[in-house]
């Protein structure tokens, strides 16, 4: 169970005729360090050509640049990251961040840290964890690098949460998946049915520790860049089934779930979530959660 | 010396009167960190984290305070010394060169030798800092401030990070 013709043909089998796509570099305007200036301008006149991402507030495609974005001096002052379209889409989905407790479960390397404490204007405390060290590296980095002052980082794996005792108002899982073939060209050569489920697995663990953590009135924001529904709406599914969470509607770039997945039929409700093909993004599912009212 | 010492003691060498809160500046290992009062209360409960808060830099094997760019960020509307560079010696200084009189646009605070000064582009963004080289007053051209650390650092200490993910 393997290789490019049986992933397509999942795919068809969920509604996408499969083609080859290059996902266009994004940024993303860090709001917090930029008050009172243009930086988009500024990257204007350097020669960098910007197109704004119809679906993102302050996200925009690098349609031209002779040089690395990622080595400009606005760059570097923290004004913008570089963080792709569809992965901007998750942090933008929570109500209210401002001075909330914020758990970051998958922290490193950090875009959507920075993100959520844009979104925050560096208000209440993020909690960002991450186990791999070389990747808290970079995520400090960028939390310097940005300018980030409510975050503490801590070397802990998300399904270790609880560890912590605390409590959170809003809880990020971009957690660890099998990724797509539009950001990896060799994807369908050594990617397999059985790492699909291994990773389903993973996440499952990490949302079971997530709905343990979350504050009754809290709220999930989960994502992956898989378009394995093992990884989806199976897990979702599974998370509305045992862990007490149902999904919350809302409004932004995708498709609606699909709510029959080969042959099996799933919650209504999973059909809240959205699926991003691979085109002008690469692929992405996220999926908003709360804790399941009693009156409901 | 306390945290909070050794910190506004680095800004005090560019002219920099820091009022850093006391008991909100922390030493984690060897890196300091300035927290707010939730982080504070946060990180004393829960122990043993590797980052919060914003980073002011570390004490090296030297026993140097060595800053972070945050700090210099934090600095630099209060330094006092402090030089404008054209665009081409700003770009340079970036990539961990140093500056040459010919590059300064404008010089402010002191211009003697050995003096720590902050060094700013055109749009008054601090871009690092350095130790002037020679004194300023009579340079006519050629090396002026040392360049000591600047935000290209950000570059240069990812590349060995990202070959190892």
């Amino acid at each position: 169970m393997f290789g490019k013709e049986f992933f397509v043909n999942r795919y068809r089998l969920l509604g996408w005729e499969f083609r080859d796509v290059a996902p266009r570099q994004a940024i993303r305007v860090n709001k917090m360090n930029v008050d009172g200036f243009d930086v988009v301008g500024r990257l204007r006149d350097l020669g960098v050509e910007l197109e704004k991402v119809p679906f993102l507030e302050n996200g925009y495609w690098v349609i031209r640049s002779d040089f690395s974005v990622g080595a400009t001096v606005e760059y570097l002052l923290g004004y913008y990251s570089i963080q792709e379209a569809a992965a901007q889409i998750p942090a933008t989905l929570f109500t209210d961040l401002k001075g909330k407790i914020v758990l970051d479960a998958c922290a490193a390397p950090g875009g959507k840290t920075v993100q959520l404490a844009d979104l925050m204007g560096n208000t209440g405390v993020i909690v960002a964890l991450d186990v791999n060290k070389q990747r808290l590296k970079a995520l400090m980095n960028q939390l310097e690098r940005c300018r980030v002052k409510n975050t503490v980082v801590y070397r802990l794996d998300a399904r270790q949460t609880s560890k912590l005792g605390l409590r959170f108002d809003r809880i990020s899982l971009d957690v660890p998946c099998s990724g797509n073939f539009a950001t990896d060209k060799d994807w369908f050569r050594h990617r397999t049915l059985q790492d699909v489920r291994r990773n389903a697995k993973l996440q499952r663990q990490i949302l079971a520790e997530a709905a343990k953590v979350l504050r009754s009135d809290g709220e999930i924001v989960y994502a992956t860049c898989s378009l394995e529904p093992e990884e989806n709406e199976l897990n979702i599914n599974w998370a509305v089934k045992n862990l007490g969470l149902e999904t919350v509607d809302v409004e932004c770039y995708g498709d609606e779930a699909p709510t029959e997945v080969f042959g099996l039929k799933l919650d209504e409700s999973v059909r809240r979530c959205r699926r991003i093909w691979p085109g002008e993004t690469q692929g992405f599912f996220v999926c908003k959660l709360r804790k399941r009212r009693q009156n409901a | 010396m306390t945290e909070k010492e050794v910190v506004e003691g680095f800004a005090r060498l560019f002219g920099a009167e820091l009022f850093l809160n006391k008991g909100f500046v922390v030493r984690n290992g060897n890196s300091y960190f300035l927290l707010s009062q939730k982080l504070k209360s946060l990180t004393e409960r829960l122990g043993s984290w590797l980052y919060a808060g914003t980073y002011l830099g570390k004490i090296e094997h030297n026993g140097v305070f060595h800053p972070s760019l945050s700090l210099l960020f934090l600095m630099a509307d209060k330094a006092k010394n402090r030089i404008t560079v054209d665009d081409k010696a700003a770009w340079l200084f970036i990539c961990g060169r140093d500056v040459f009189k010919e590059g300064i646009l404008k010089i402010e605070g002191s211009r003697r030798k050995g003096t720590y000064t902050l060094v700013f582009n055109r749009n008054g963004e601090c871009l690092g800092y350095g130790r002037i080289a020679r004194n300023l007053e009579k340079l006519k051209g050629g090396l002026a401030v040392k360049n000591l650390f600047d935000i290209g650092d950000f570059l240069r200490r990812e590349r060995p990070a990202v070959k190892e993910i």
